[in-house]
């Protein structure tokens, strides 16, 4: 097992390196996460992304990027992907793609929309559907480093059998060690429903907190309208700009 | 689950190839005064866009902050604005 | 030679193609990508015009009521995108620019064709002309999705479909060849796929 690199790591030769997938993991009906050997990796910090490039047979070429879901501090660099039915890569990667098979990898990438404990909090982490792959691994990272920090996840999705990693999500919220897991369905919900049930809003930001003069470091990470909606309601209820870090997903994954 | 054709997304999702461009600097960090608009805003805050090569787009005006253009073996790279880049030596 | 990924296989191709409708170094796909220099502009089609103007005796310009008045084609052609994919068959509605040149008296040998958004592009007059182009408001029967580049778009089939111009509001007639938005930008000012014409130089 390679040793892993300090996460200042950032500024390792950016190439494209070969991964071989050693283990798949069906998260929902619709995501699988793909775990990688990557030879020679550097290592990451939470929030990263890799891009990822797929070659055919004849030649014909592919780039996707995906966060990286894994914590810094596991062995095995993880991605989590959702299948987009008319997609051109997902539908391979969540769905034909077999323990064994290979694709290029150029990374991690990404500094602006990254946390490691040392930055302290209180953190905000909003995700909305498969934008919570990012915001994972810093939840991932904050639980490998045993921090306390005031963390409040608010996870947005269709219908609760769409949440991704629901059960490590119970797990790591029932710890008692400062995080907390809010839920919004905005299609269907369960019976017996004890969380929100709609898009999220300023009103919910609120009640999720942390309170906007405690400046926590905001994450929102999902689709563009769903980002742009949170990062709005979020700079109206007094959060400073500088403070709500984005990543726009496309609206659909391909 | 993020870059596809012409959706909007951000400077974020370009990271890998600006740090290959730029000899492994974090980019989305590096800031860019528009010339249009005047305002300032990190990379990772321009819009991204798809079409025949990779556009960024100031997110105060629109204004057309990077174009990347990939042609075989090389890659043609044009910026507007006032750059301030942070590049590993 | 990056290692393939077995299996995969990209988008949706259409099999039993013949050759010799496909240029070189393009793929035949079955979907209809959508690629975009910026944001999707909303037009308000109440005051929506597309207009002739530039190094003309007169401007002529026509609404959108004006413009269905004309005599319409509706034709069948192959696409091909600078991007390497190519897509068979695609068929389109509107007018051609033979009617809309009638009449428009130039000395002019060059056009840049500008659009709602600010996308430009540019080409000879005389590959306007002839049969070769059209503006064009439905695709496949149906009124051109914004996405696609609606109300109406430029349709110029012959050439790489950038120059076939998305949300098209105008020609400008010029004397001078003016390179457009992927012109500028590192693309070929002319783009014949048959000559692969991708880059500035080929």
């Amino acid at each position: 097992m390679a040793e892993i690199a300090p996460a200042r790591a950032v500024r390792a030769p950016l190439i494209w390196r070969t991964a071989t997938v050693v283990e798949l993991v069906d998260e929902t009906a619709h995501a699988r996460t793909l775990v990688l050997d990557v030879p020679a990796w550097p290592g990451h910090v939470a929030g990263q992304h890799v891009d990822v490039r797929l070659t055919a047979e004849d030649g014909y070429v592919a780039e996707r990027s995906y966060s990286i879901a894994s914590a810094p501090e596991e062995a095995r660099v993880a991605l989590t992907v959702e299948r987009i039915d008319d997609g051109e890569v997902s539908p391979y990667l969540a769905g034909d793609l077999v323990v064994g098979d290979q694709f290029e990898v150029r990374g991690p990438v990404g500094g602006h929309f990254t946390w490691r404990t040392t930055d302290g909090g209180p953190l905000l982490l909003v995700a909305g559907g498969a934008g919570l792959v990012p915001l994972m691994a810093m939840v991932r990272h904050r639980a490998a480093v045993g921090s306390h920090v005031d963390t409040r996840l608010l996870v947005s999705a269709r219908e609760i059998t769409a949440v991704l990693y629901r059960e490590e999500l119970e797990r790591l919220g029932s710890a008692r060690d400062g995080l907390s897991i809010t839920y919004t369905l905005t299609r269907a919900v369960p019976e017996r429903w004890d969380g929100f049930a709609r898009r999220v809003d300023g009103p919910m930001l609120e009640a999720v907190g942390p309170a906007a003069s405690s400046h926590p470091r905001a994450f929102v990470c999902g689709p563009t309208p769903f980002v742009e909606a949170v990062a709005d309601a979020l700079v109206e209820l007094g959060h400073a700009a500088s403070d709500v870090h984005t990543e726009r997903f496309g609206p659909t994954g391909g | 689950m993020r870059l596809t054709d012409a959706q909007v997304l951000d400077g974020n999702a370009a990271a890998g190839l600006l740090a290959e461009i730029f000899g492994g600097a974090e980019m989305t960090g590096a800031v860019r005064g528009c010339g249009s608009c005047g305002q300032e805003h990190a990379v990772g805050k321009h819009r991204l866009y798809r079409g025949a090569g990779l556009v960024l787009r100031c997110p105060g005006c629109g204004d057309v902050a990077l174009v990347v253009v990939e042609r075989g073996a090389q890659r043609e790279v044009r910026m507007s604005g006032r750059w301030v880049l942070s590049v590993p030596v | 030679m990056p290692p393939f990924s077995r299996g995969f296989h990209g988008r949706p191709r259409r099999p039993d193609v013949d050759p010799s409708r496909v240029p070189p170094g393009q793929y035949v796909v079955e979907d209809f990508p959508v690629l975009s220099a910026g944001p999707t502009p909303r037009a308000d089609l109440a005051t929506w015009s597309f207009s002739i103007q530039g190094a003309v005796d007169a401007c002529v310009s026509w609404t959108r009521e004006e413009l269905n008045a004309l005599p319409q084609e509706t034709l069948t052609v192959d696409i091909h995108c600078v991007t390497k994919w190519t897509k068979l068959d695609t068929t389109w509605t509107g007018v051609s620019l033979d009617t809309l040149l009638e009449g428009v008296s130039t000395e002019a040998e060059y056009v840049s064709v500008w659009a709602d958004g600010g996308y430009t592009t540019n080409l000879p007059l005389e590959d306007l002309s002839d049969g070769k182009a059209w503006i064009v408001h439905s695709f496949d029967g149906e009124p051109l999705e914004r996405a696609h580049g609606g109300p109406a778009r430029l349709l110029v089939p012959h050439l790489y479909f950038w120059k076939s111009a998305k949300w098209v509001r105008g020609l400008t007639l010029t004397v001078e060849d003016e390179p457009g938005f992927w012109e500028a930008a590192g693309y070929n000012n002319y783009g014949d796929p048959w000559r692969e014409q991708r880059y500035w130089g080929d």
